[in-house]
């Protein structure tokens, strides 16, 4: 039981902040199919500086690990410029836009992270090694039955999540820039009569998926395979945009949504285990989550609303 | 004025709107170029080398020895192989696009339709004049129950096509995988059983003119749902509903058309050209199927269907293209040592350039009418305006 905790949780909360990522840049009106490259880009820079930086930092250190996380939030929004522009400013489709990153991200780490291995430290390897995260438990508070696995073994980005989806929230319903990006997904018409300009709202909102989708993909990095590699790019970010769309593009709903999800694997590969089954049918048991998700949506999607002005070119002379 | 004259001269010759569908993507194609031999300069590589490697390795032009027997159309009939299921798959996400929808589930209903052909066709000893049609018909039929499910899903529940299409690829994807490592399962290769040659939509090893070559069957179909896909989108009412649908569901209602029919109608065409895809996919080139991998074929065809402009006609050459690429660069890194990422690092580019193109048409227009004394007409009847450019 308490593995299924530890990691529901530590696939959820990556998972939930790409999600978030989307969330920001859908609900001002950007559709963002781009999180897959975006996060991959993410962690490509992450891997990036812990591979360059691997003689300046004592070996124990644990700075590269946290600034890994900071380059990687960095590289997914120099990144989703790419994004911001083609969909702001060359009026590109943004499902085609999406697409693109995506393409573009895939080929380029690929490319990049080859080239680099060969060029640089001269050996011929598609991926950059990481340092394994430490993990970390809370002396006392983990006693606690059930609720203390939430304590246990966590990694510490899973405190670096917590503390942005907290931040992200408060910026996006408390805020008065998360007032005007909730206005530039829904009625961008009233929101420049207001005298706002709606193509920067919808411009940073995008670096800000960008930003978030690559700690995210960081995150993914070091809890699946202690390395960057193109095996980085396994779906998670089209299913971080399934979750977002289940949490109705809110914040909170889109949390729950993520924690079931990862609950939801967590718990079949226990099962699994304690079957004692054979792996092929740990096959079967793998698409527990995915029937989940959909079982779920048949009963709570009608009323589901996406933002109104969302996918489409913010046109002034449009009523 | 005189400053901007070569810009100038650049706009009129990207083209008036009646030639832009052809002019645009060329230029895409050709900046896409630049900036691929500029990463292979600097990589230290020659790219016109890098280049015609590409196009030898998809056999368009004679590489410099071959195995007995083989010659460039050897080649280009692999080529052609690949470019079988791409073209299928990119009708099925142009279908779709056109209808307002997005069907990223197109790997998954390739999986499936192939799986099941597989097995019940593939596995049999049917005499191929019964085999092959029953392998297309059961690409068709599952192909399509698989797309309409997804049609159904979003009109009765409002579930969104891009989650249930992902959903069900990963269902896919493992229960098909289940079922292959625990029944047809081939202990030496790791993959499914071979499919017997039968039921395979090719002809194997025949010589065309004294070279020992194949022929993809599924080809001749392929070319001929292109053209019925363009027929029935532009000159059927079920194709006005489609797209009507696709550009404003909210009017197409108000216009008295059953959305939610025309939807489930829309997912069960592109599924069932997905299934095709399958179908010539997994029992065409590729005998067996991998067990728990979706092919890139479903992805890359997104890419093939938006370079050919979602036009069902565009697709055949986005879809060569596409093609030429990926098969050629095989041959192109192990022959001039750039690598294989290269190739997609191209598709990406020519796809960059080419969503810029909707932008650029814009530039063209507005380039071309400022040689005009009045600018204010511009905005009021560019096409007019572009078709005088023309004719001056």
């Amino acid at each position: 039981m308490n593995t299924i905790i530890i990691d529901g949780l530590s696939f959820a909360l990556p998972l939930l902040i790409i999600a978030i990522g989307g969330i920001y840049s859908e609900r001002s009106g950007i559709t963002n199919l781009a999180l897959e490259g975006l996060l991959g880009f993410g962690a490509f820079s992450g891997g990036l500086f812990v591979a360059a930086t691997a003689g300046v930092f004592a070996p124990t250190s644990q700075v590269p690990l946290y600034l890994s996380f900071l380059v990687a939030a960095g590289g997914g929004a120099l990144f989703s410029i790419l994004h911001a522009v083609l969909c702001i400013k060359f009026r590109a489709d943004q499902v085609i836009s999406g697409v693109v990153v995506n393409i573009v991200s895939i080929a380029l780490t690929g490319f990049f992270t080859s080239t680099i291995n060969a060029a640089v430290f001269g050996q011929a390897s598609n991926k950059f090694m990481l340092s394994t995260s430490p993990r970390l438990t809370i002396p006392l508070i983990s006693k606690i039955p059930l609720l203390g696995a939430v304590f246990t073994n966590f990694y510490p980005f899973e405190v670096i999540i917590l503390v942005l989806v907290a931040l992200c929230w408060y910026l996006l319903y408390r805020t008065r820039y998360g007032l005007h990006l909730r206005a530039a997904g829904d009625n961008p018409q009233a929101l420049d009569a207001a005298g706002i300009d709606v193509a920067r709202v919808r411009f940073k909102a995008v670096l800000m998926s960008g930003a978030l989708s690559g700690v995210g993909g960081m995150c993914f990095a070091y809890s699946i395979s202690t390395n960057f590699s193109p095996a980085i790019y396994f779906g998670s970010g089209y299913l971080a945009i399934a979750a977002l769309i289940f949490g109705n593009w809110k914040i909170m709903p889109t949390f729950a949504a993520c924690l079931i999800f990862g609950f939801a694997r967590s718990a079949a590969y226990q099962l699994v285990l304690a079957l004692n089954a054979d792996a092929s049918v740990a096959d079967l048991a793998m698409i527990t989550p995915y029937v989940i998700t959909l079982l779920l949506l048949a009963f709570f999607a009608k009323t589901n609303r996406s933002p109104r002005a969302l996918g489409e070119l913010y046109d002034k002379s449009k009523r | 004025m005189t400053k901007k004259k070569p810009l100038q001269l650049f706009a009129r010759l990207l083209g008036n709107e009646r030639w832009q569908f052809i002019t645009i993507p060329a230029f895409s194609i050709l900046c896409s170029l630049v900036a691929i031999s500029v990463i292979i300069l600097l990589i230290g590589k020659n790219p016109l080398e890098a280049f015609s490697s590409l196009l030898a390795g998809a056999g368009w032009i004679a590489k410099s020895n071959y195995a007995g027997g083989k010659a460039a159309f050897t080649d280009f009939m692999d080529m052609l192989d690949a470019f079988t299921p791409m073209l299928f798959a990119a009708l099925a996400v142009t279908v779709a696009l056109k209808s307002g929808l997005f069907n990223i589930g197109v790997a998954g209903q390739m999986l499936l339709s192939g799986f099941i052909a597989t097995v019940a066709v593939g596995y049999s000893d049917l005499p191929s004049v019964v085999a092959r049609p029953l392998v297309l018909l059961i690409g068709i039929v599952v192909g399509a129950a698989a797309g309409a499910l997804m049609g159904w899903l979003k009109d009765r529940f409002n579930i969104h096509e891009v989650v249930s299409s992902i959903m069900l690829n990963y269902i896919f994807q493992y229960v098909i995988s289940f079922f292959i490592k625990t029944r047809y399962i081939d202990p030496v290769s790791r993959q499914s059983r071979m499919a017997a040659a039968s039921a395979r939509l090719e002809i194997t090893d025949i010589k065309i003119a004294g070279v020992t070559t194949h022929f993809p069957l599924g080809l001749v179909l392929a070319l001929i749902a292109a053209i019925g896909i363009w027929f029935l989108l532009a000159k059927t009412k079920t194709g006005l509903e489609l797209t009507a649908t696709g550009l404003n569901a909210k009017s197409a209602r108000y216009a008295g058309i059953r959305t939610g029919r025309t939807l489930i109608i829309a997912m069960g065409i592109s599924g069932a050209l997905a299934g095709l895809a399958g179908v010539t996919y997994y029992l065409g080139s590729v005998r067996s199927i991998i067990p728990g991998e979706l092919t890139s074929v479903g992805f890359d065809s997104i890419a093939v269907a938006l370079l050919g402009n979602t036009h069902p006609l565009g697709n055949i050459a986005s879809s060569l293209l596409i093609t030429t690429l990926t098969s050629g660069s095989t041959y192109m890194s192990s022959t001039v040592g750039v690598r294989q990422e290269i190739a997609s690092l191209i598709v990406g580019m020519i796809l960059l350039f080419s969503a810029c193109g909707g932008y650029l048409k814009l530039w063209v227009q507005r380039a071309t009418s400022e040689q005009l004394p009045d600018k204010g007409s511009e905005s009021v009847h560019p096409r007019t305006i572009s078709g005088q450019e023309e004719q001056a």
